[in-house]
């Protein structure tokens, strides 16, 4: 077990993608950090120059207090699961797990010894004697934890390795992987494109997007302080609503106008957001989380309002999410387009739709107890001290 | 949707005859071979009016077939072993390194293929012979080990270049040495072209009269080809030995080849089953 540090790690491969530019982490001992972003953002790369399988182009990766980056995989210590687990098909299950020890040349009763453990400690216990292709997604997935753990290993790297399993069982096996990461000990390195999988399992969470770390943090402080734009956009579910608006000093103190409406700042707000007062008359993007849109016939007074046409509800016990929109123009960035993009072509037109006709369809998360909106005009409370506010031209969280 | 019509039932009757044409040798190899001796050369076509098993006991001590086929089998085991184990590596090699040096090595290969062994009979027997190796079962070895490496090598680059890289990497990170990945993970990875190359090039050798007569006649080292056609000048008026002596040198051949019919298809098509 032992730390990983990455020191301005780049990687650009032979055809001059730049899969990762000047990356610097700091993976302590034992901890499970989470790379997550969307497709192509250079998460496996990051993880296989850990691994040893890519050359480091420039800068320096550690683990414990040695150099790694010219050290062949099979010096470096560290276990992989792959995302296609990579099982060896002509070997039993039993044999896959052994193959990292037998490399050791661990004595035979040893290695009987430790693959019985790690196949009892995942319930592969029956499962031994066959071959990968008679076994389920999961238990595939399993054998190819249990290569992983038998060797207790400096590091585990795992690249994606429940995007293969169907929603209930990928629900059961990050649990579960967490919990034999916390009995292990293990530092970890996990890599997904699914930031739910992120934010439940990380100690902490590292964004990356085009090869360059966005932000790094415990899921809470992702979640409540994205650094940016893009991070804003990627962390949570439904997203984070986002409105084109425009800081206004109005004599009493600054409004964000938000289409024709405006939202007062009172003065704690602005005191959290010292950075705020250098925007005044300023185009921004603002942001708000569902949860912080309320349903104005139940909450404080006091709080600002925002009128929207409600579209659309759908009920999720516990809760219910509002769809209305809201006029006033929506961030079209270049951040929230690449994020649309990862969905699907359509969910871009959309944007884009929605951008021209100047409205945005906000949602709100409401309790499932109280009465469902009615369908049209409908008035919002803003808790407006949980508004994310960014720069338009960088995307930059303005704090 | 094909309807069974009388058409059909034509045709299939005309394709079943077509093919029993095949058979005609066959059954007099089998018919004569069981002949006693006089039958044989009396009336050759008729149907045995005795089965004599005996022939086959006969040709086998006396032609001392026992020999011949073990002959057959070192020479046979012998390249075939060398063939897969030297053909694999380079193939592995040539398949997993890019540049100059494996392309022309893959290209030698490949015109190994094209270029007729005869060429280079003469000065490779003159070779074979100052070391000594002719007459032996290694001479042989090695030269059939080289005619036929360009086939092996071809055959095992296709396979190896489309098999994923995957198994190697995490064999690397599981800390495997580059000897235990190829033969612990890749060779067995490659299993489909292995019984083709060994299938395939086993029969070849198995039946191979030619260079086994020149390299060998004379000495107590010849397979059963060369073993059989000495048997005819010998008895060339005892036809029914000659024909249980070939029934004899075929058995093995054909029950391979049986066996081994579907894995040599596989090899050829070829894929991998995770
Ligand atoms: N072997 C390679 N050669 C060239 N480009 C590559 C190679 N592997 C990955 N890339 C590129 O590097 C970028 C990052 O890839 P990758 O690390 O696989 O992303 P992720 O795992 O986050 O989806 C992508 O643009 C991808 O196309
Ligand atoms: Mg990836």
């Amino acid at each position: 077990m032992a730390p990983v540090t990455f020191s301005n790690v780049s990687k650009t491969y032979p055809d001059g993608t730049r899969a990762l530019v000047g990356f610097e982490l700091d993976i302590a001992d034992g901890e499970l950090v989470v790379f997550v972003g969307p497709s192509g953002c250079g998460k496996t790369t990051a993880l296989r120059m850990v691994a040893g399988l890519e050359e480091v182009t420039d800068g320096e990766i550690r683990i414990g207090d040695r150099v790694v980056n010219d050290l062949a995989p099979q010096d470096r210590d560290v276990a992989m699961v792959f995302q296609n687990y990579a099982l060896y098909p002509h070997m039993s299950v039993f044999d896959n797990i052994a193959f990292p020890l037998r490399c050791q040349r661990v004595p035979k009763r040893e290695i009987r010894e430790r693959v019985q453990q790690a196949a009892a400690l995942l319930g592969l216990e029956e499962q031994l004697g066959r071959r990968p292709r008679h076994l389920s997604g999961g238990q595939r997935q399993r054998v190819a934890m249990g290569r992983a753990i038998v060797r207790q290993p400096q590091v585990f790297l795992m690249d994606e390795p429940l995007s293969n399993l169907d929603a209930k069982l990928r629900v059961q096996m990050r649990s579960e992987i967490t919990r034999l990461q916390e009995e292990l000990g293990v530092t970890t390195i996990f890599v997904t494109h699914d930031q739910v999988e992120a934010m439940t399992m990380g100690d902490r969470i590292a964004v990356l997007r085009r090869g360059v770390l966005q932000q790094h943090g415990p899921p809470e402080l992702l979640y409540d302080e994205p650094a940016n734009l893009f991070v804003a956009e990627f962390i949570g579910s439904p997203a984070m609503n986002l409105f084109r608006g425009r800081l206004e000093n109005d004599g009493s103190g600054l409004a964000c106008a938000i289409g024709e409406q405006r939202v007062p700042l009172p003065e704690h707000t602005l005191a959290r957001r010292l950075g705020l007062a250098a925007y005044a008359d300023r185009e921004l993007a603002v942001g708000i989380r569902p949860e912080h849109l309320l349903d104005a016939r139940s909450s404080d007074p006091a709080l600002p309002r925002l009128r929207g046409d409600v579209k659309f509800d759908e009920a999720l016990p516990p809760e219910r999410l509002v769809y209305a929109t809201v006029e006033a123009p929506p961030v079209v960035t270049e951040d929230v387009l690449e994020l649309a993009q990862d969905v699907d072509a359509a969910a871009v037109e959309r944007l884009e739709e929605l951008a021209q006709e100047r409205f945005v369809l906000a949602c709100a998360r409401f309790d499932i107890t109280a009465s469902p909106p009615p369908r049209g005009p409908f008035e919002f409370a803003v808790a407006v001290d949980r508004l994310h506010f960014f720069d338009l031209e960088t995307g930059a969280a303005i704090r | 949707m094909h309807r069974y019509t009388w058409r059909t039932l034509i045709r299939e009757l005309a394709l079943f005859a077509l093919a029993a044409l095949w058979w005609i040798p066959l059954y007099f190899l089998v018919t004569i071979a069981l002949k006693p001796d006089l039958e044989a050369l009396a009336s050759p076509l008729s149907f045995p009016s005795q089965i004599e098993l005996g022939n086959f006991g006969t040709a086998w001590t006396e032609g001392s077939l026992g020999r011949a086929l073990a002959n057959s089998v070192i020479l046979t085991v012998g390249t075939v072993v060398l063939l897969v184990a030297l053909g694999s590596l380079c193939a592995y090699t040539i398949a997993r390194r890019a540049g100059a040096m494996s392309t022309t090595l893959y290209l030698l290969f490949v015109i190994g293929i094209i270029l007729p062994f005869q060429l280079g009979l003469v000065p490779t027997y003159a070779a074979l012979r100052e070391l000594g190796l002719v007459g032996t079962y290694l001479g042989l070895i090695l030269f059939y080990t080289g005619v036929w490496m360009p086939f092996s090598v071809f055959l095992y680059t296709g396979f190896a270049r489309a098999l994923p890289r995957d198994y190697e990497e995490a064999a690397r990170v599981d800390g495997a040495s580059q000897l235990r990945i190829f033969w612990r993970v890749v060779f067995p990875l490659l299993r489909p072209v292995t019984g083709t190359v060994a299938i395939f090039t086993g029969l070849i050798i198995w039946n191979d009269f030619f260079l086994a007569l020149i390299f060998l006649s004379g000495t107590d080292n010849t397979p059963l080809p060369v073993a059989v056609y000495s048997f005819v000048a010998e008895f060339a008026s005892r036809w029914n030995l000659v024909f249980a002596a070939v029934i004899v040198a075929l058995l093995p051949a054909l029950c391979f080849f049986v066996v081994a019919q579907r894995q040599l298809i596989r090899g050829f098509t070829g894929g991998i089953k995770t």
